[in-house]
């Protein structure tokens, strides 16, 4: 029997709705996702952008919110409105001096707390300072990040607890690159493990940071794994399977935490990587990229060919603001000959640029009222539903949302071979969560 | 003078894209495979769909047999109580989703399995209700479904069955 009731509307009919849509993509402040977003400790910065006391500041945009980065004389880090209180100058022209930055228009100086310390125009005992302060989130290092909470201070939660951010520095490696799409795009490239197999599969044996690995023989023996979507704490688990030997199974587990953490299965003995996709505004993210090893620093040949953009990372243009080096302008030098040839499967070189060349041409904000979901898309399904759920939750009732608990940090991706019955999530239960000193479980 | 990729990727340009629908509606069949699911399933139907069907039980002559194509006998109930041959549904499919319920046994699994592998249709099932099931039970699930569903999802609340459907245009 056909259930078929009066026919919807177009809106009605769509895989997300236009207000749907609006809502998971629009992280301004005031906005559900925006709220959601500063639930969260999100990368800001790389440390090594502020390298030294009273070095110059940096403007950073996230979130739609224009700031200001700066170093202070005694190392103290500031994220504050970018524009002086006075007339709206930009403090990106700021002087870093003895403690506070200064305007240069007419001298007004703000600490790394926004609070202004010195109006000169203004007699000292008028205290007219101490009536202006900046806006400010704290700004705080750890591990090669600088991260930032944006939300009410009342509802600041512990500091981030990420595995990569928490192993010695030499055994981990972090990168960011430009990416003009929404930040949902970015996310959802991270969470569809379907098109690995298609758009990255000229990489498997010949990136130096995958290749050799035993689990490759399986990827290539079994181009159609079966997709698993199972929840989890703090966001989902996705699990892709492929036959292996013995009728078992061989798994690569990639968590996403809410609402901009993945990690991508690991490869024998290889660093294991993930992403944050942090929105700089509705149309532009940072597409953050870690790479670390638990037990080992990384050597020189992998940090060499992560600054080179292997894996997933990408080259930037020096002296632009990470700017891949492949990048829209250039048509990302698309290889029709390398296409051809199989070299690559796109013509696009390189995972990072695969990802974002493909992701940017569906436009700033891609209109999914217009998609035709299958599915082996329940992994972007499944997201979408917990990030609307999530954000309406907080909205309406103030609920704290998954992936703030610092216990939802604690997870790995793995990839295992298990018993055809087993449940991956309790299967791979230990190889899922961050066990110290204990390397990842890859195959 | 910009790229191409440059030029085309704005938001003005992205007002260009065309309008026309790009897909027709595809005949979603959505079947539960307990008593749990059966509830689940049966407030699903009181939604409206483009062109989802829902079923609440499968009865079959015998399990499936090693190697034939389509061996046995098997039927469907629908919402009215009526009793549909299986691969006439299964023929007029886009997509099957199963739905069972953790800890359930899901044995029909295997017959609606096997039609849909004779006919060539996508089969995706849906675990619902993962928490109340320990993992032994959870198992038990998975061995069933996991043979004859090219998609899985485990999911926590019953409600995530309807924001699937949506996204797939049932």
């Amino acid at each position: 029997m056909d259930n078929r009731r009066a026919t919807r509307p177009p809106q009605e009919d769509a895989v997300l709705r236009k207000e749907q849509n609006e809502l998971v993509t629009h992280t301004g402040p005031g906005t559900p996702m925006g709220q959601l977003f500063r639930s969260y400790w999100i990368p800001a910065l790389l440390a090594e952008e502020l390298p030294e006391n009273e070095c110059p500041p940096l403007r950073v945009k996230i979130l739609s919110e224009r700031l200001l980065a700066f170093r202070d004389t005694q190392g103290k880090y500031g994220l504050i409105d970018e524009f002086c209180a006075h007339r709206g100058v930009s403090l990106w022209f700021g002087r870093n001096e003895e403690n506070g930055l200064r305007c240069p228009y007419h001298g007004w100086k703000y600490d790394v707390t926004g609070q202004c310390i010195d109006v000169p125009s203004e007699a000292a005992e008028s205290g007219f300072c101490q009536k202006i302060k900046l806006k400010n989130y704290p700004l705080v290092k750890v591990g090669p990040v600088l991260w930032t909470y944006m939300g009410p201070p009342e509802k600041q939660p512990p500091l981030p607890e990420w595995e990569f951010a928490l192993v010695p520095e030499s055994h981990s490696f972090m990168s960011k690159r430009w990416q003009e799409a929404n930040w949902l795009q970015a996310l959802e490239g991270g969470i569809d493990s379907s098109h690995v197999s298609f758009l990255h599969s000229g990489d498997l044996e010949s990136d130096p940071l995958f290749k050799g690995a035993k689990g490759n023989k399986y990827n290539l023996g079994d181009t159609r794994p079966v997709f698993e979507v199972v929840e989890s704490e703090g966001g989902l688990l996705i699990g892709a399977r492929r036959n292996a030997e013995e009728g078992k199974y061989y798994w690569r587990i990639t968590p996403w935490v809410m609402p901009c953490f993945t990690m991508v299965p690991p490869r024998g003995d290889h660093p294991v990587h993930g992403h944050f996709w942090i929105p700089i505004d509705d149309e532009n993210c940072w597409a953050w990229s870690f790479d670390y090893h638990v037990t080992r620093p990384l050597t020189e040949t992998e940090r060499s060919a992560m600054r080179e953009g292997k894996g997933i990372h990408a080259a930037t243009i020096p002296g632009t603001n990470f700017i891949p080096t492949a990048n829209k302008t250039n048509d990302y030098l698309m290889d029709r000959e390398a296409q051809k040839a199989g070299r690559t499967y796109s013509g696009v070189e390189g995972i990072a640029i695969q990802d974002s060349s493909l992701q940017e041409s569906m436009g700033p904000i891609v209109d999914r009222t217009k998609e035709n979901l299958v599915s082996t898309d329940n992994g972007i399904i499944m997201a979408r539903h917990r990030l609307i759920r999530a954000a309406k939750a907080l909205a309406d009732k103030g609920v704290t949302p998954p992936g703030v608990n610092p216990a939802h940090q604690h997870v790995r991706s793995a990839s295992v071979v298990l018993p055809p019955d087993q449940p991956f999530k309790e299967g791979a239960k230990e190889a899922l969560t961050v066990q110290k000193g204990v390397g990842h479980a890859s195959v | 003078m910009l790229s191409e990729s440059a030029r085309m990727t704005t938001a003005e340009e992205a007002k260009f894209r065309i309008s026309a629908p790009n897909s027709k509606p595809r005949a979603i069949k959505v079947i539960a495979l307990d008593q749990r699911s059966e509830a689940v399933v049966k407030k699903l139907a009181e939604g409206e769909w483009n062109k989802a069907s829902f079923f609440t039980s499968v009865t079959f002559e015998s399990p499936p047999q090693a190697g034939a194509d389509w061996s046995m006998k098997a039927w469907l109930n629908d919402l009215a109580g009526r009793t549909i041959k299986l691969m006439d549904e299964v023929d007029t499919a886009d997509l099957v989703v199963m739905v069972a319920s953790a800890g359930e046994k899901a044995e029909a699994a295997s017959v609606i399995g096997e039609a849909c592998a004779a006919k060539r249709v996508q089969t995706t099932a849906l675990i619902l209700d993962r928490k109340s099931a320990s993992d032994d039970a959870l198992s038990n699930t998975l061995l069933h479904l996991r043979p004859f569903a090219s998609m899985l999802v485990v999911a926590d609340d019953d409600d995530y069955i309807e924001s699937m459907l949506v996204a797939l245009r049932a």
